[in-house]
């Protein structure tokens, strides 16, 4: 049990002990210690998966009715997992893209922390201590978003902050009440609201969960507090972005899955206002964040823009609240958060090697850089969901579990949103494909230079891929897992 | 009696006498005998403490022997004994932060001068915490008065003058008030001493005589102490005040000086006017209708603010209206809550001056934000500590601004009317106080290619230091155990009345 607070421990002091100590000479000196700190947090943390079993750690008291409370669940060992995996890859990956950076050593040092702080949201056991790490979650992945220090970076850095503090505190506005209304703050399985609060107050709860829904709704992105992801996650570095955009965007998706399946409950929301409400607002998400990705030239806003798409994908799983959907959107949280990873690495390495970020500029590229461009190719094809990748089995569940719903009007609305999504999915990410292997008959192939991006850089890319790909080819057993989760929290 | 029951009146008159003895010796001796009874006086406030928590219950103790109602008296319980304790510690640190500057500011043939200030400072505002009777409360208040603006205008230069002048004018327009409330409420009652007129208040109240006075009187009252200590609309003159004064004397006049007078409309609250009639008397709402307007004008003023110490100052006038708005709830949750938040503001707000001096220091003495690019870089201690500060101010779990906004939110959603605003206003707040804070923040984490300014190192400067690791500790503290002194409050609000 006391690995759970190891897993959170050491990466926060690890990184904490980067940014104070004195500047490091040798780079490969600090790259070997970020890698083996990296390597036991992801050894600690599949520890803490393992060994836990269910055990609860209370490290201290915030005050006497709210304990902070560490708790190994199904939810959290699918989120920790997408998380370690993806840290890694996207750690490993900055060692060379990082080179030519300034400040390597503060970007490793928060990188560290935030790894330490998403780890503990996952191992969250209540409202409180899921609040306590996501404001510190805001705090010290802002460094992030800051880290080149331009105007640009640090506009966005505030407006990250300020929407995300604002969210939090809607988040808060919960936690005040549901310590009035609720039997207790710590997650179960079916929700902690008495059935006589819940028959007396449902108004005002209902509110309530409206607006935590709002207010985590921020992080991961969902309309109509959307506006700061755009904005954030292209101006950090390839990998900030990766992580940002595959993990730090979860974050919110876990709260809105604590808060609903594991606080009000699914049959105290379920048919309620709040329920149809969430489901537009994804549904526009979805919607809206495709056509503005479509219409943008820069290639990592075109794939910030896809996250605020695709995340509500996921959310709109979780919002029908069938057995099939919450299935899908569960998936497509491990889905997304590979491919998402690998598409921004794969921008990450083209810009490293060619200096260029708009779509339009990569003619050629495929060329240039087989390796890299097949797999932005397959990961391409995951994200639009065609198979054999694992975001056809995510998005089939997704739209299955919304026909099958029984919700009037949405039961069909909601997959033909996302039908329609897909396409311009394809629209968005494909273009980069086409003109990089079939830059066409004026390219001048004389000056073309082979420029694989190093093995550092291509490792961590081939292994994202793969596992969109493994995913999609054997999901039998990953389905399963899942369906027994959906068959507890349902 | 037992022997500590003296402690409370000792330590008054210790300080008293310890700034009559100052005023002959020079500024360093002088400065020894402050430190020394700073200390003790923590000391005698621990005891007292210990010994309120053992008995369970206040004691009175009466001054020279002659009883009720012709007698002066003192009266300790948990809650004033914990109160004495902490403000000596908040002073203690706040002294030796601001030292140095102290040293560079103040002439020096005049640094004792502010030693006997400070001893009469401390004496009075334990004797406002500790009195029983409402007009040595008023005496005190006055001392207070006279002894800030002088800490205020030590430091001599234009601005603190004019600073000093105004907060003196509307000082003492609230003490003119508050003495005219008094004076109501002695022609009304008869009585000066705090429990008698209460039970002539409730008495007055039962019999539904006297009601307009009665209310003129309380207005009168919460007025005078709301405009001594901040509360907005009141503020014009906290800025400069707080702004130019030398640093210790900031931090003081912040989390001390404002603070005791709360403390004592609290006193005038449960125990001049009993709760419940105040409750009636619909003061309250007023208290918590402004305490809303301050939280939101204190920050948006804050905002428009270029200078870091005007910021911090103007931030001061959002607090203030916290504790009013859980004053104004009128609820024991509340008022619980104020009380918390009078230690985590006096806590935070003294870190974040004394903090913020260092960042300047290492800016070549420039307050402007462009100018502090880097300053946390260029003195790791003040960067660290002025960025602890602005979390809790923010709100942030684990330091003490966070308990404190639980403890509001909590006291709010038990409040069937006042629970929307008060929530709504909270949350704007909480982003209001973001944006400055952490916009800040990131100005002094903002490096800069070879910076004109020197840096310095902790060996540079231990004892700045270790203040700031105090207050951090102090901070992190309130933040992460805050149960047993929520415990204590409310135990000492129940033995309070």
């Amino acid at each position: 049990m006391y690995y759970i607070a190891l897993s959170v421990l050491f990466p926060i002091l690890t990184g904490v002990y980067l940014l104070v100590r004195k500047e490091i000479k040798n780079r490969k000196s600090l790259l070997i210690q970020t890698g083996i700190f990296l390597v036991i947090t992801t050894v600690l943390g599949v520890l803490a998966l393992c060994l836990s079993g269910g055990g609860i750690l209370t490290p201290f008291n915030l005050t006497d009715r709210l304990p902070i409370l560490f708790k190994v669940d199904e939810i959290s060992i699918l989120f920790a997992v997408m998380t370690m995996v993806i840290f890694l890859c996207a750690g490993f990956f900055s060692f060379i893209y990082m080179e030519h950076e300034e400040k390597e050593k503060r970007y490793y040092g928060f990188y560290l922390i935030v790894f330490g702080i998403l780890l503990a949201l996952c191992f969250a056991g209540n409202l409180i201590t899921f609040y306590l790490f996501f404001e510190l979650l805001t705090l010290s992945s802002m460094p992030l978003v800051l880290h080149t220090g331009s105007r640009e970076a640090i506009m966005a850095g505030l407006k990250y902050l300020f929407y995300s503090l604002s969210g939090a505190y809607m988040a808060l506005f919960g936690v005040y009440f549901i310590e009035r209304y609720g039997n207790t703050l710590t997650f179960s399985t079916g929700g902690v609201i008495s059935s006589q609060a819940a028959a007396d107050n449902t108004g005002i709860l209902l509110w309530i969960a409206f607006l935590m829904l709002i207010g985590f709704g921020v992080k991961a992105g969902m309309f109509p507090m959307h506006a700061w992801l755009p904005a954030a996650h292209p101006v950090a570095p390839a990998p900030a972005s990766a992580v940002l955009s595959a993990v730090i965007v979860k974050a919110g998706v876990l709260g809105m899955v604590r808060a609903v399946y594991y606080i009000f409950g699914v049959s105290f929301l379920r048919g309620t206002w709040v329920q149809t409400a969430w489901m537009v607002l994804t549904l526009i998400t979805v919607f809206m964040g495709s056509m503005l990705a479509y219409r943008e030239p820069v290639l990592k806003k075109r794939l910030a823009y896809s996250t605020v798409s695709q995340v509500s994908y996921i959310l709109f799983g979780f919002s029908v609240m069938d057995a099939g959907s919450v299935t899908g959107g569960l998936l497509h949280v491990l889905c997304h958060g590979a491919i998402k990873a690998g598409l921004f690495l794969c921008a990450g390495a083209l810009i490293y090697k060619t200096g260029k970020t708009r779509v339009e500029e990569f003619r050629g590229a495929g060329k240039e850089m087989p390796v890299l461009m097949w797999c932005y190719t397959i990961l391409s094809l995951g994200l639009i969901g065609i198979p054999p990748t694992g975001g056809f089995i995510s998005k089939w569940y997704l739209a299955e579990g919304a026909l099958s719903s029984g919700l009037s009007g949405f039961s069909w609305i909601g997959p033909t949103v996302l039908l329609v999504s897909a396409l311009l999915t394809a629209g968005y990410l494909l273009p980069l494909a086409i003109n990089g292997f079939l830059p066409g008959a004026d390219y001048d192939y004389g000056s073309l230079k082979k420029k694989e991006p190093p093995l550092l850089m291509v490792i961590p890319i081939l292994v994202l891929t793969l596992l969109s790909v493994v995913m999609g080819l054997f999901p039998e057993p990953l389905i399963h897992y899942l369906s027994l989760i959906v068959e507890k929290i349902l | 009696m037992d022997f500590v029951q003296n402690f409370p009146a000792v330590s008054i008159l210790l300080c008293l006498f310890g700034g009559i003895i100052s005023s002959g010796l020079r500024g360093k001796t002088a400065r020894y005998v402050n430190r020394g009874l700073l200390l003790v006086v923590t000391f005698l406030s621990l005891c007292t403490l210990c010994y309120t928590l053992e008995s369970g219950e206040a004691f009175v103790y009466v001054m020279g022997k002659f009883p009720a109602p012709w007698g002066n008296e003192i009266r300790a319980g948990m809650l004033e004994a914990f109160m004495a304790f902490f403000f000596c510690i908040i002073m203690l640190l706040s002294l030796e932060g601001g030292k140095k500057k102290l040293v560079e500011e103040v002439e020096e043939e005049k640094v004792f001068l502010y030693y006997v200030l400070i001893d009469l400072l401390l004496a009075s505002l334990l004797a406002l915490v500790y009195t029983n009777d409402l007009f040595t409360a008023y005496v005190f208040v006055e001392i207070n008065t006279i002894a800030a603006c002088g800490l205020i205008m030590i430091r001599q230069n234009g601005r603190t003058i004019e600073a000093a002048a105004r907060y003196m004018i509307m000082s003492l327009l609230g003490s003119g008030l508050l003495l005219l409330g008094i004076c109501m409420l002695y022609d009304l009652t008869g009585h000066l001493l705090m429990s008698n007129i209460k039970d002539q208040a409730a008495m007055l109240y039962a019999s539904g005589q006297y009601r307009i006075p009665l209310l003129v009187t309380i207005a009168l009252m919460s007025v005078g102490l709301a405009i001594k200590s901040a509360l907005f609309p009141f503020h014009a003159w906290l800025p400069d005040a707080y702004g130019y004064s030398t640093v210790s004397s900031a931090a003081i006049l912040s989390s001390l000086v404002s603070k005791g007078y709360i403390f004592l409309l609290i006193k005038i609250i449960y125990r001049v006017i009993g709760f419940e009639v105040f409750y009636d008397s619909r003061i309250i709402d007023v208290l918590f209708a402004f305490g809303l307007m301050g939280m939101i004008f204190g920050s948006v003023s804050a905002i428009r603010e270029n200078d870091v110490r005007r910021m911090i100052a103007f931030s001061s006038v959002a607090q203030i209206g916290y504790i009013y708005m859980g004053i104004g709830m009128g609820t024991q949750a509340g008022m619980a809550a104020s009380v918390f938040h009078i230690l985590s503001h006096a806590a935070t707000k003294s870190l974040l001056f004394i903090a913020a001096i260092g960042l300047t220091d290492v800016s070549g003495g420039s307050r402007k934000f462009i100018d502090l690019t880097g300053g946390a870089y260029r003195n790791k201690w003040a960067g660290v500590a002025f960025t602890v500060g602005s979390l809790s101010m923010v709100g942030v779990p684990l330091f003490s601004g966070f308990i404190s906004k639980l403890l509001f939110a909590q006291a709010a959603v038990q409040n069937g009317t006042k629970m929307l605003p008060a929530l709504i206003v909270l949350g704007i707040s909480t982003v209001l106080n973001a944006i400055y804070f952490m916009k800040t923040v990131i100005r002094i984490y903002t490096p800069v290619e070879d910076s004109a300014y020197e840096s310095v190192t902790f060996k540079n400067m231990k004892l700045y230091g270790l203040t700031l690791i105090c207050f951090i500790v102090l901070n992190v503290f309130l933040g992460v155990s805050s149960q047993p002194i929520v415990d204590l409050i409310e135990r000492g609000l129940t033995v309070f009345s």
